[in-house]
C-alpha cells in the first residue's frame, strides 16, 4: 500500500465520520408531521389472517364481491429501514420492489403512528406518504444514513373493489440477507389487508371498509389491529 | 232311450248319464241313490216353485173354488187341510188361496160393472190428474231418500276431486317454481344479480366494464306468477319477470346528422323524432332478456348523449356548441352543422308526430351513429384497462405512467401529453368531418365528370379507409386513347380538414375543405392533359415537339390555373402545330403551312432564291368544332394524318 492510498483512506474515514457526526449532531427526526405535498394522505386500514387451507373459498368470495379486472398476483420484496435519532423512536421508511414485474419502479412509503380512534370508527388510521423511486433507492437511503431493519418477501393476490385495495399474502423470511433467492415461509397462514388511501377525515371510507369486511366475515375476521398492544 | 228310427244311415243311442240320483259314494265304491220320486212328489214339487208373491187374497173367504178342487184332485186331504193343516205344511195352500181372492175380486168387478151399466146408482167419470195427491206419499220418501243418498255420493265424490285439484295445482306450483328458478339461474348466467332483502336486484349498467356513468341501472327481479289458472297459458308465458327502471324503458337511438346551416335556431332540440320502425310488439309482455338488453341499450345511449354534452359544454372552440335539450349542435365547417340528438321513445307513448320532416331519417349517419357506440366502448376499455393492478403491491392505485413520471423524470410535454386525451365529440367531429369531406369530394369529382365529357375523368376509390382518412385515385383520360394518354394520374388524400393531393411525379398539393379548390385544381388538371394528350400522340405520329409548357406567360390570363401550349412539327418538318389550351378559354389550334403553299403571301423581292419557300410561313387557325371527330385527341390525330404527306 502506497502513501497516496493510505492517504485516501484516512480521507474517507475521516469524511464518514464527519457525515455520521453530522447526522448524529442534527438528526432528521423531529416532531414535525410528515405529509406528501399539499394534501396530507391518511391509509385506512382492517386486517385478519386465514388459515392455508381456507385461502382458495377466501379468493373465490373476492373474485365474487371486487371489480372486474384482472386477479393479480405479487410477489415484492420490501425492505424496511430505520434512521435512528437520538430521542424519540426511529425514522421508519418501507422499500418495496416488484419481483415479478422488475420494470416497475419502486415503491417507497412512509407510514405514521396509527391512530386507533374511537369506537365509531371502524378502521385504523395512519399518515402515508407514497413515493415512486428508481430502482438506486437503497443505495440513495443508505447514503442518507438509514439502516436496512429487516427484509421479508411478500407473496399474493392483489383485489381491488372501488378505491378498496385488498391484499392477501404470505410473508416469506430470506434465508440469506439480501437475496430473494432462497425464501421459507413465516407461518402457516395468510395476512388479509383492506386499505383505502384517502385525504383526512373522510370516515365515510371506514363505514364503507366496515360493510365489506362485513360480507367477508364467515371467511374472515377483519379488525383493526393495533401494533403497539400486539409487540 | 233310443233316438227316433226313421234315419236310415246312422243310429245313434242316447241314454241319461245317470237315471238315479248318487246321494253318496261309499267308501268301498258303492254309490248309494236318492229314490226317484213318485207322480204325486213330483208334481207337488212342482206346483211349489210356482210364485204367487203378486196377490195374498183374505184366507177367511169362503167358498171353494172349483178350479182348485181340480188341481187338488189328486190329493185326497184338500178339504180337510183348508182349517187343520199348517198353510206351509200343504202345498196347494198359497194356490187355492190365490185362486180364490181372484175369484173374489172377479165376483165384484162383475156386481160393479152391472151398477154401472145401469148408470142409476154410479157412473164411471174421468180422473183428473189432481186426483193424485192423495198417492203421492210414498213417491216423496223415496225422493227424499234418494236425494239425501245423492248428496252424500256427491259429498264424497266433490272432496275427491278437491283433494285431486290441489295436488295438481300443488305439483303445477311446484313446476312452476322450479321453472321460476330454472330461469333465475339462466337471468344469473348472463346479468348480475344480488339479493336485497326479500327482492332481488339485477344490475344492468356497464360500470363493471368500465363505464362512469354514475346511474344505477338496477332492476328487479320479480316472479311472474299472479296468472290466471282458468285461462290458457299464453305460449310465451315465462313465470320470471323484470321491472326495469321507468328512465330506460322503451328503446333509444343516437341520431347523427350533417345539414346545411339550419333555417331556424328556433327549433332546437325539439327533435323528438322516431322514425326508426318499432318492432311490432307480440301481444304478450316481452321475454325477459330482450327486455334488459333493450333497457341496456338506452342505458347506454344516455350514457353516451350525457358524455358528449359534458365535453361540449366543457371543450372551447371557436365556435361554441350548443347543447339543448336532447340535441348537441356543432359546426363543423362553417355553414354546416352536425347534429348529434338523443331519440328516446318508450312504449307507452304512441308515435306522437309520425309525419315528421321527411328528410330528417334520410341523412342519418348510421356510420357515425355505431362509431359513437364504438368510441364510448373503447373509452370503457380504457378506463378499465388504465388501472391495473399496481406493482409492487404496496402502492397506490393509478395509472401506470404516471407513477413512472417522477423516476423517469419526465418533463413537462411527456406529462401534459399523458393527460391530454382527445375526448369523445372531438373524435366524432373530426370523423364527421372527414366523411363531410368525403362525400363532397365524390360529389364534386362525379359532377365534374358527368358534366365534361372530354377529356374522362375516372374516381376509383378505395374500399378499405380508416374513419380519419380515406384515398381516391383519379385518372384523367381521353376515350379511345386510355394506353397512350396516361399522363394524370392524382392521389387524393382525404384527411379531417383538407385533401392531399399526391402527383404521380410526387409534385403534392394541399386543397383545403372548400369544394371550388378542388373543383379548380381538377379542370386545370385537365386542361392540361389535353396537352400532355398531344404531346404523347405526336411520340406516337413521329411528330417532333418543338416546345412544351405547361404554363404558359403569354395570352388572355385565365382565372382558373393557367394555359398550356405546345408546338409539334411533322416528320417532314413542314407542318407545324401550335396548341394552346386553358381551363377557361378551351382549346386554340394552329397550322403552320410551308411558305410555298401560302397563296396569298405578298411577294417579297428579298426572298427570291426558291431555298426561301422552304421556310414556314404564317400560322393558321382551325376551326375546331368543325373539324370531325368525337374528341380532342382523335381530332388531333385527324390533324396530324391530313398534314403528314403520302410518300
Amino acid at each position: 500500500m502506497t502513501d497516496t492510498d493510505a492517504l485516501r483512506n484516512a480521507k474517507r474515514s475521516t469524511r464518514i465520520d464527519a457525515w455520521c457526526g453530522y447526522t448524529m449532531e442534527a438528526p432528521p427526526v423531529s416532531a414535525m408531521p410528515v405529509s406528501g405535498g399539499t394534501i396530507n394522505m391518511m391509509e385506512y386500514l382492517l386486517q385478519g389472517s386465514v388459515l392455508d387451507q381456507s385461502l382458495e373459498s377466501l379468493l373465490h368470495r373476492l373474485r365474487g364481491l371486487c371489480d372486474n379486472m384482472e386477479p393479480g398476483t405479487f410477489q415484492d420484496h420490501e425492505m424496511v429501514f430505520l434512521l435512528k435519532g437520538q430521542q424519540g423512536s426511529p425514522f421508519v421508511l418501507r422499500a418495496r420492489r416488484s419481483m415479478d414485474k422488475p420494470t416497475m419502479p419502486w415503491h417507497l412509503r412512509y407510514l405514521g403512528q396509527p391512530e386507533m380512534g374511537d369506537k365509531s370508527r371502524h378502521a385504523l388510521v395512519r399518515n402515508c406518504v407514497d413515493i415512486a423511486t428508481s430502482d438506486n433507492l437503497m443505495e440513495f437511503l443508505l447514503e442518507m444514513g438509514f439502516r436496512l431493519d429487516h427484509e421479508f418477501v411478500a407473496q399474493g393476490h392483489i383485489f381491488r373493489r372501488g378505491s378498496m385495495k385488498i391484499v392477501v399474502y404470505k410473508i416469506f423470511r430470506l434465508l440469506v440477507p439480501g437475496s430473494t433467492d432462497s425464501i421459507e415461509a413465516l407461518s402457516l397462514s395468510y395476512l388479509v389487508e383492506v386499505s383505502v388511501v384517502a385525504p383526512a377525515g373522510q370516515d365515510v371510507i371506514s363505514e364503507e371498509m366496515r360493510n365489506f369486511a362485513e360480507q367477508l366475515k364467515p371467511l374472515v375476521h377483519l379488525e383493526k389491529i393495533d401494533p403497539k398492544r400486539v409487540m | 232311450m233310443s233316438g227316433p228310427g226313421s234315419a236310415p244311415a246312422v243310429r245313434i243311442s242316447i241314454e241319461s248319464a245317470c237315471e238315479k240320483q248318487v246321494q253318496e259314494v261309499g267308501l268301498d265304491g258303492s254309490e248309494t241313490y236318492v229314490q226317484p220320486l213318485d207322480m204325486s212328489q213330483n208334481l207337488a214339487r212342482l206346483a211349489q216353485r210356482i210364485d204367487f208373491s203378486t196377490g195374498s187374497g183374505g184366507e177367511d173367504e169362503a167358498g171353494g173354488s172349483p178350479s182348485g178342487r181340480d188341481w187338488g184332485a189328486s190329493e185326497p186331504e184338500d178339504e180337510e187341510g183348508l182349517v187343520k193343516f199348517q198353510p206351509s205344511l200343504w202345498p196347494w195352500d198359497s194356490v187355492r188361496n190365490n185362486v180364490r181372492s181372484a175369484l173374489t175380486e172377479m165376483c165384484v168387478l162383475y156386481d160393479v160393472l152391472n151398477i154401472v151399466k145401469d148408470k142409476r146408482y154410479m157412473t164411471l167419470d174421468p180422473v183428473s190428474q189432481d186426483g193424485l195427491p192423495p198417492k203421492q206419499n210414498p213417491p216423496i220418501l223415496q225422493f227424499v231418500s234418494k236425494k239425501k243418498s245423492l248428496t252424500g255420493a256427491s259429498h264424497i265424490l266433490l272432496k275427491g276431486a278437491e283433494r285431486l285439484t290441489k295436488s295438481v295445482a300443488e305439483t303445477q306450483e311446484n313446476k312452476r317454481q322450479r321453472d321460476f328458478n330454472s330461469e333465475l339461474l339462466r337471468l344469473r348466467q348472463h346479468w348480475k344479480l344480488r339479493k336485497v332483502g326479500d327482492k332481488i336486484l339485477g344490475d344492468l349498467s356497464y360500470r363493471s366494464a368500465g363505464s362512469l356513468f354514475p346511474h344505477h341501472g338496477t332492476f328487479e327481479v320479480i316472479k311472474n306468477t299472479d296468472l290466471d289458472w282458468d285461462k290458457k297459458i299464453p305460449d310465451d308465458y315465462c313465470p320470471l319477470d323484470v321491472q326495469i327502471p321507468s328512465d330506460l324503458e322503451g328503446s333509444a337511438y343516437l341520431k347523427v346528422s350533417i345539414q346545411k346551416q339550419s333555417p331556424d335556431i328556433g327549433d332546437l332540440g325539439t327533435i323528438n323524432l322516431f322514425k326508426r320502425p318499432l318492432p311490432k310488439s307480440k301481444p304478450g309482455a316481452p321475454h325477459w332478456q330482450t327486455k334488459l338488453e333493450a333497457a341496456q341499450n338506452v342505458l347506454l345511449c344516455k350514457e353516451i348523449f350525457a358524455q358528449l354534452s359534458r365535453e361540449a359544454v366543457q371543450i372551447k372552440s371557436q365556435i361554441p356548441h350548443i347543447v339543448v335539450k336532447n340535441q348537441i349542435i356543432s359546426q363543423p365547417f362553417p355553414g354546416l352543422q352536425l347534429s348529434i340528438s338523443l331519440c328516446h321513445s318508450s312504449n307507452d307513448k304512441k308515435y306522437q308526430k309520425p309525419t315528421l320532416e321527411k328528410s330528417s331519417t334520410e341523412d342519418h349517419l348510421y356510420v357515425l351513429e355505431h362509431n359513437l357506440h364504438q368510441l364510448i366502448r373503447e373509452f370503457h376499455k380504457q378506463n378499465l384497462s388504465s388501472s391495473v393492478m399496481p406493482h409492487p403491491a404496496s402502492a397506490p392505485f393509478g395509472h401506470k405512467r404516471m407513477r413512472l413520471a417522477g423516476p423517469q423524470a419526465f418533463d413537462r410535454s411527456e406529462i401534459t401529453s399523458l393527460q391530454q386525451t382527445e375526448g369523445l365529440l372531438e373524435k366524432i367531429i373530426k370523423q364527421a368531418k372527414h366523411i363531410f369531406l368525403r362525400r363532397r369530394t365524390a360529389r364534386t369529382i362525379d359532377s365534374l365528370a358527368s358534366r365534361i365529357e372530354d377529356p374522362q375523368i375516372q374516381a376509383h376509390w378505395s374500399n378499405i379507409n380508416d374513419v380519419y382518412e380515406s384515398s381516391v385515385k383519379v385518372l384523367i383520360t381521353s376515350q379511345g386513347y386510355e394506353q397512350i394518354c396516361k399522363s394524370i394520374q392524382l392521389q387524393l388524400n382525404i384527411g379531417v380538414e383538407q385533401i392531399r393531393v399526391v402527383h404521380r411525379d410526387g409534385r403534392v398539393i394541399i386543397l383545403s375543405h372548400q369544394e371550388q379548390e378542388l373543383q379548380d385544381f381538377l379542370l386545370s388538371q385537365m386542361s392540361q392533359h389535353q396537352v400532355h394528350a398531344v404531346q404523347q400522340l405526336a411520340k406516337v405520329m413521329g411528330w417532333q415537339v418543338l416546345s412544351f409548357s405547361n404554363h404558359v406567360g403569354l395570352g388572355p390570363v385565365e382565372s382558373i390555373g393557367n394555359a398550356s401550349a405546345i408546338t409539334v412539327t411533322s416528320p417532314s418538318g413542314d407542318y407545324a402545330i401550335s396548341v394552346r389550351n386553358g381551363p377557361e378559354s378551351g382549346s386554340k389550334v394552329m397550322v403552320q403551312f410551308p411558305r410555298c403553299q401560302v397563296k396569298d403571301l405578298p411577294k417579297s423581292d428579298v426572298l427570291q432564291d426558291v431555298k426561301w419557300n422552304y421556310l414556314r410561313g404564317p400560322f393558321k387557325e382551325v376551326q375546331w368544332n368543325k373539324m370531325e371527330g368525337h374528341n380532342f385527341v382523335y381530332k388531333m390525330e385527324l390533324l396530324m394524318a391530313a398534314l403528314t404527306p403520302c410518300s
